[in-house]
């Protein structure tokens, strides 16, 4: 493990502590840094980078050679490379990014992955959305987190999927997640008509119909949510301005709505974004290149949001993609379905730096990066040390945490 | 890294199961009680989509054994469009897909083409797919033998396949004949095509399965999920099994068509020991040896309990139609028609006790409206409201029941609903409305709606509250119903009958 300087609150010109100092960050681990709010407090953001994000164009192994045999027209020149280490350094895309992870407020995971890999974008989402390599999970992660977390259970925004679908990650069993595409057309059209509203606020909850089903309380519950929440969420998060210039793409449309949300404390604790296509099977510089570019100016800028309203350190933003992609590069200056990939955990909890083994380019599994950390470590990790509970249920098993956090 | 592994938390989830005690004595037995549209209806939703009012109408005025009998034996429907109209894939240039060699950059010529053939077929992949899915719901509207489509989708969230492996539009289309083929048909010979069907080789990876590698993908799935579930078979009856499926995959023509091909040469032909029995098996003989097995029929019992009558259905009820289907050497017609006609499945325990799946949801209100045609916006509704057709989310299909309902799903059923409700052409198309327009009596009006609609499955208080709205309480102009106001309130008013509870409800 490697640990760089980091600094807390480095956005809002807080406070600093930075060090490269080992026995003190060991230290550190076994105690919330400084300036962290209660675990009721704090939230995850999860940011998907749907298609399979390229992650050695992502974090450069610019000092190995095999990666530019294995990338003739795709390997990043090491002058271009914004250099973390000697061996690694990032994508010249991530520039805002890489000010945050020089604030010490970014930790790379390396070489995530999980056992026989699948490489199907359908089956290997799955899979990271439900934490179950094996089977089949009716419940996403996230959902069996929600379900056991003890929430408010009167609260609409325990969780909050800004997605026109609810994804697999956020499906629970007894907590009913939105999926909220943006505020301006979510819910119901006829809500417009305040009649309409009314009568169809009478008419869900009609309990005493003349048949019995063992759905109907479920039904009518559900629909009051549905309304309610829809009616609701705009009103509840209407006082709350930006302090940052966001990009206008989905993303950064997305992520000034999740600062919205956070601002306007309605108990969330988890929120899911998503980003893409990564699927760079076709001349790929361009694609990625605009898709990073795009995540660094408006994860930049969400965290500028967040610091101007003091909630930088209440946030913890963890990214993922369903796989990384092939080492070699096609004939089509693009590449192909791949295993593993680094993770990016942003945010003022976490201690920066990179963990983990960067996968072996020297002995490859097919062609692809043969995974040094297992998924569900990144998600005990998150889990235990930021939403403060226990992970082996959730993860289906005891994985260890990684000291990125504090 | 992972230290110990165990399955993710099952954490414990409501019942779905009815209220109530199950006579298990009078369960299988023909219904002989009243019978009136209300039955007929519910009839309709679990052996269709729900109907037309019409449709509703006919089945009430015949006897309920006749009423089940029209819908077991197929009417001809040779008046339908036969097939989605497909576009052939584009070929696949020469030599465009190899990998540069470490240290060559490609140039720039495969790169285009490659591009252009990429496009080109995603292209063609999602023209092929929107046209199959219109093609199926518009199907599954105007057919006249609504138990062979719902058979059709019951077979597809079974034995699932989807594009997501490369098959093309022609072979998921195959398949989805197939199940057409023998929605009543017999089970384990439908096992037997579903294992030699070119999309289902693809999607589990027999493909691949050969004698120096054996693939177990199928050979697991078969058993876990299509024929006897976990506890029935050990891992070594799937490697076992898994050798007598090598050789087994299929061969793609030009036009995107696949066939079965038993290629012998990468057969195992070894002794194989599966379930208890030995022999030089093929996979013909281990779809054989597993329809030999007491927990195959319960297994089927139990999907098809809970796809039709209710979930979670009672140990002796699915033993009572395991043995059925036993008995019957696991031809569902009979089996259906029994199940169809029974005390248990018009009783009150199974009456509105499953929750419509957004294709129940959809293609019911097109009956209800009477509008045939299916616009690409309710494919993305669908989406929305969580059932793609042909891209079921795994190989366990949907999960269905209370999966179906959240913010989300409900949100955008209402919606489409609405959209339904508010669309021009639907004071036309669906008939029954316009006499009740006339009227202009809101206690009249909401009669109707609550009639045609919910069977009158709606409380007497809801009722008053849709008269008072029809009669203007809480409008902002014309209050009372007139013929400036009538077709908006009516409209509205038929939105927020489908938003009461009894519609999301099959």
């Amino acid at each position: 493990m490697k640990r760089s300087n980091f600094l807390i609150g480095a956005l809002s010109g807080l406070s600093v502590v930075g060090t490269t100092d080992h026995i003190l960050a060991k230290a550190l681990a076994q105690s919330p840094l400084p300036g962290l709010p209660a675990a009721s407090d704090r939230v995850l953001v999860v940011i998907n980078f749907q298609g399979g994000n390229d992650g050695l164009n992502t974090v450069v192994p610019f000092a190995n050679p095999d990666y530019y045999r294995y990338r003739p027209s795709l390997g990043i020149p090491a002058n271009d490379v914004l250099r973390i280490d000697d061996q690694v350094g990032l994508n010249p895309a991530l520039g805002p990014f890489k000010k945050l992870y020089d604030a010490g407020n970014v930790a790379i995971v390396q070489g995530v992955g999980y056992p026989d890999p699948d490489h199907s974008h359908f089956r290997s989402t799955e899979i990271w959305q439900t934490a179950e390599p094996k089977g089949y999970a009716s419940t996403g992660w996230i959902g069996r987190y929600l379900d056991d977390a003890g929430l408010p259970k009167d609260n609409l925004f325990n969780g909050v999927a800004l997605a026109n679908v609810l994804p697999e990650l956020m499906i629970a069993q007894r907590t009913d997640v939105p999926a909220i595409d943006a505020l301006r057309g979510y819910g119901l059209t006829s809500d417009k008509n305040g009649a309409n509203r009314e009568a169809f606020h009478q008419f869900v909850s009609d309990a005493t119909v003349p048949f019995r089903s063992p759905y109907l309380a479920h039904v009518a519950e559900i629909e009051d949510h549905a309304q309610r929440g829809a009616e609701e969420l705009p009103k509840l998060v209407a006082g709350y301005k930006p302090e940052a210039t966001y990009p206008a793409t989905p993303l950064g449309r997305s992520l000034a709505l999740a600062a919205q949300i956070v601002g306007s404390r309605l108990g969330t604790r988890v929120i899911y974004v998503q980003h893409g296509s990564f699927d760079t099977h076709v001349t790929q510089k361009q694609t990625q290149d605009r898709l990073l570019a795009d995540f660094a100016n408006a994860i930049a800028a969400f965290y500028a949001d967040l610091s101007a309203h003091g909630n930088a350190n209440r946030v913890l933003t963890m990214t993922f993609s369903e796989f990384g992609r092939r080492v070699a590069e096609n004939a089509s200056r693009g590449t192909d379905h791949g295993e593993a990939a680094p993770v990016f955990l942003i945010g003022g909890g976490v201690k920066g730096g990179v963990y983990g083994t960067h996968p072996d380019l020297g002995r490859l599994a097919m062609g692809n990066l043969a995974y040094t950390t297992d998924f569900r470590s990144v998600y005990a990790t998150v889990l235990e040390r930021w939403l403060a509970r226990p992970s082996t249920a959730i993860v289906g098993g005891s994985f260890p945490t990684i000291a990125a956090l504090a | 890294m992972p230290t110990t592994a165990a399955p993710v938390s099952a954490s414990a989830s409501a019942s779905f199961r009815p209220a109530g005690t199950l006579d298990a004595s009078r369960a299988l037995a023909p219904y002989a009680g009243p019978w009136n549209r209300r039955l007929a209806a519910h009839l309709l939703r679990r052996a269709g989509f729900g109907g037309s009012p019409a449709d509703v109408e006919r089945l009430a005025s015949m006897s309920p054994s006749d009423a089940v009998a029209s819908l077991i034996r197929f009417p001809d429907t040779s008046s339908l469009p036969a097939a989605p109209p497909l576009e052939t894939p584009p070929s696949r240039p020469l030599g465009i897909f190899r990998n540069a060699a470490p240290g060559m950059a490609a140039d720039d010529a495969t790169v285009s083409a490659r591009k252009a053939f990429q496009m080109a077929n995603n292209q063609n992949r999602r023209r092929n797919l929107i046209a199959m899915q219109t093609w199926w719901l518009e199907r599954m509207i105007a057919t006249p033998a609504p138990l062979q489509e719902k058979m059709a989708l019951f077979w597809h969230g079974h034995f699932t396949s989807s594009p997501e492996k490369g098959t093309t539009a022609q072979e998921l289309f195959a398949q989805n004949r197939l199940f057409r083929e023998y929605a009543l048909g017999n089970v384990k010979q439908l096992t037997l095509h579903v294992s030699q069907d070119p999309a289902m080789l693809r999607y589990l990876d027999n493909n691949v399965n050969v004698k120096a590698h054996p693939n177990e993908n199928y050979a697991r799935e078969l058993m876990e999920l299509f024929t006897l579930g976990i506890g029935n078979y050990t891992e070594q009856d799937i490697r076992e099994s898994a050798r007598a499926f090598t050789g087994w995959t299929f061969r793609r023509e030009p036009d995107g068509s696949g066939s079965f091909f038993d290629n012998r040469g990468q057969h195992d032909d070894g002794t194989k020991t599966f379930l208890g029995r030995s022999g030089t098996f093929t996979g013909t003989d281990v779809v054989d040896i597993i329809f030999g097995q007491p927990a195959c029929a319960r297994f089927f019992a139990t999907k098809l309990l809970a796809f039709f009558v209710y979930n979670d259905p009672e140990p002796q009820l699915v033993d009572q139609v395991a043995a059925l289907l036993r008995k019957n050497g696991y031809e569902l017609q009979p089996v259906m028609a029994t199940l169809l006609r029974s005390n248990v499945f018009f009783s009150d325990r199974a009456y509105r006790a499953l929750v419509k799946s957004p294709v129940d949801f959809v293609v019911g209100t097109h009956q209800l409206f009477g509008v045939p045609k299916v616009v690409p916006q309710e494919l993305a509704a669908l989406r929305a409201m969580g059932q793609v057709l042909f891209y079921p989310p795994n190989v366990k299909g949907w999960d269905g029941g209370s999966a179906w309902l959240n913010s989300q799903t409900l949100l955008t059923r209402e919606n489409f609903a609405n959209a339904v409700a508010q669309n021009p052409a639907t004071m036309t198309t669906a008939t029954w409305i316009a006499p009740t327009l006339k009227t202009m009596d809101p206690r009249q009006i909401a009669f109707q709606l609550t009639d045609t609609m919910l069977q009158g499955d709606v409380s007497s208080a809801a009722t008053a509250q849709l008269v008072s709205y029809l009669g203007g309480a809480g409008q902002v102009a014309l209050s009372q119903l007139s013929y400036e106001n009538v077709d908006e309130r009516v409209r509205s008013a038929a939105y927020l009958t489908m938003a009461m509870p009894a519609y999301q409800l099959a």
